[in-house]
């Protein structure tokens, strides 16, 4: 009875949420990897772009099925096994039926379990110690997150051809290991998921930073690493402390992200943004993590940057916030990971505390690293004590020595905005 | 109120490797479009075609594989709708989001029965 486009018959009841297309073919290529083997990972792939292809051609005319996730589950497993049964590379291909798309509700071949087991594999493998952490990122924001390569070049600023060849590079490494991609169980699954929370750490703040300006694409990234996390303590064995602490770090930064940018895409300091702006159920979930993941007998460093995330969401304005808790908190992260910027950061929060004098000399000791040289940021920090410590005109000195060293527009705009200001 | 036949020619996206989150947002666009037809009462029947079919020639005695026109001549579907004339059915078809991936739509009055 299938009439196809018909005022009566197209199914206006049904409906499908943002991002679907993208969420489930993560979905999908995970549990069609694993079903398959990741040495058939080109043909999955191919079924589920042709799959998508094929809804978007047929569903506005004949309307949205019942259950989306299922009818776009079975197709694509339908064309891998035509794919397959096309190369003859399977055995026992007689014993897969192929399943009529038409009644999905009949086919419930796999569990809600099942599917988020997969996931987490799919997770596990994307981040395999043989592949760089670049590496790792790309492959986890085609596969899980379902990016095409334009969207991961734009939003990893990165060309298109650099990415397609990190890709094959990756999916090629993935297919060698195929013996090892078993999720790794006690001690090796604990490094592992180290790995893994890396990735999601470095997805979120390639979302976060947005150095070059605010894209649409660029909080995805962090919605996309919430969701992962989420999706890590769904399962027991990732349900961990540090794990909570990544996801109140990612909710408590995220709350700012509208607060962030000005109309013009410019970004907007800390202390500047509009508060009222901030998101509060993010941080209300941000607080909730927090108090979740303090158990155990590990402080990891997401604990203590998500706590540094809680000063600054609970505080009504800058001058309210309680520096002295932050410097003490910048204090046990610089045991954890004395990376210049964790310096630099702590140096504004010495200033809060100690004042401009003493906080110039903070920032000398951290003034000798090769990274400190190249980073906007640090002269910017530098010309803000000189200002407040009076000396107007070094300040200035300093803008202007860091404007010839920016990389690119937003960098520039930003401290000339800084100097205009001196003026 | 007179039926027009809208045949639709190329705007495929397989021509451009679309991302999930592409092919979504322009199959949304498709459904608001043909939600709009159906709502204004005037979308009669429709169905999109598959890729591949059979080409009939030399006075029926030859079957061959086909039509392996350029993409853009490539016909992916079609839609029944009901409009007052060819002029407004023409300015209807232009809210096809078809014309998103330069695809055209081939505008046809159905022959009727009428004595005039």
């Amino acid at each position: 009875m299938d009439k196809g486009a018909n005022a009566e018959i197209i199914n206006h009841t049904n409906s499908i949420i943002e991002h679907f297309f993208r969420h489930e073919s993560g979905k999908i290529m995970a549990h069609l990897t694993k079903r398959f083997g990741a040495a058939h990972f080109e043909l999955v792939e191919d079924a589920v772009q042709d799959t998508l292809m094929k809804a978007m051609q047929v569903w506005p005319f004949k309307g949205i099925p019942d259950n989306p996730s299922a009818w776009i589950m079975t197709a694509a497993r339908n064309r891998v096994i035509d794919g397959l049964r096309r190369t003859n590379r399977q055995d026992n291909l007689e014993a897969l039926p192929v399943l009529n798309e038409a009644e999905p509700e009949k086919q419930q071949v796999y569990t809600e379990d099942e599917l988020e087991d997969d996931m987490l594999r799919m997770m596990f493998n994307c981040c395999h110690p043989g592949l760089s952490p670049d590496s790792q990122l790309i492959l986890t924001l085609k596969i899980l997150c379902g990016f095409g390569k334009a969207e991961i070049a734009s939003a990893l600023l990165k060309n298109e051809e650099a990415v397609a060849k990190a890709l094959s590079r990756g999916k090629k490494k993935l297919a060698d290991l195929e013996n090892e991609l078993e999720v790794p169980a006690g001690h090796a699954l604990g490094q592992r998921l180290n790995m893994v929370l890396s990735v999601l750490y470095l997805l979120f703040n390639e979302g976060y930073n947005a150095s070059h300006g605010y894209k649409l694409v660029r909080k995805d990234l962090c919605l996309e690493a919430i969701r992962l996390c989420h999706l890590l303590l769904e399962n027991k064995h990732c349900n961990l402390p540090h794990v909570k602490a990544l996801l109140s770090l990612m909710y408590l930064q995220a709350a700012r992200l509208d607060a962030k940018v000005d109309e013009n895409g410019e970004l907007i300091p800390l202390p500047a943004q509009n508060r009222s702006a901030w998101n509060k159920e993010m941080i209300s979930r941000g607080i909730e993590y927090l108090i979740q993941s303090a158990e155990g007998n590990r402080l990891s460093e997401y604990h203590i940057q998500a706590s540094i995330a809680s000063c600054h969401a609970l505080a009504k304005d800058d001058e309210s916030t309680d520096w002295r808790a932050i410097l003490r908190l910048y204090d046990s992260l610089m045991e954890v990971n004395p990376s210049p910027v964790v310096a630099l950061n702590r140096v504004v929060a010495f200033y809060k505390v100690r004042g401009a004098e003493k906080a110039l000399n903070e920032l000398e000791t951290v003034a000798s690293s090769k990274q400190m040289k190249n980073y906007y940021l640090f002269y910017s920090v530098k010309a803000e004590l000189l200002k407040e410590n009076g000396q107007l005109s070094k300040a200035k000195q300093e803008l202007n020595q860091a404007i010839l060293l920016t990389k690119n527009e937003s960098e520039q705009t930003f401290l000339s905005k800084k100097l205009q200001s001196l003026n | 109120m007179e039926e027009y036949l809208f045949i639709f020619r190329g705007g495929d996206a397989r021509e451009v490797q679309q991302s999930p989150e592409q092919m979504q947002e322009h199959m949304q666009k498709w459904m608001k479009w043909m939600e709009q037809l159906g709502q204004k009462e005037i979308l009669v029947a429709g169905q999109p075609l598959k890729n591949e079919g059979k080409m009939v020639t030399s006075g029926g005695s030859v079957v061959t594989d086909g039509p392996f026109a350029e993409g853009k001549e490539i016909v992916g579907g079609y839609l029944l709708i009901k409009a007052a004339n060819i002029e407004e059915a023409a300015e209807i078809s232009k809210g096809c989001p078809i014309f998103d991936h330069e695809g055209t739509v081939e505008v046809r009055p159905i022959q009727s029965m009428e004595m005039n």
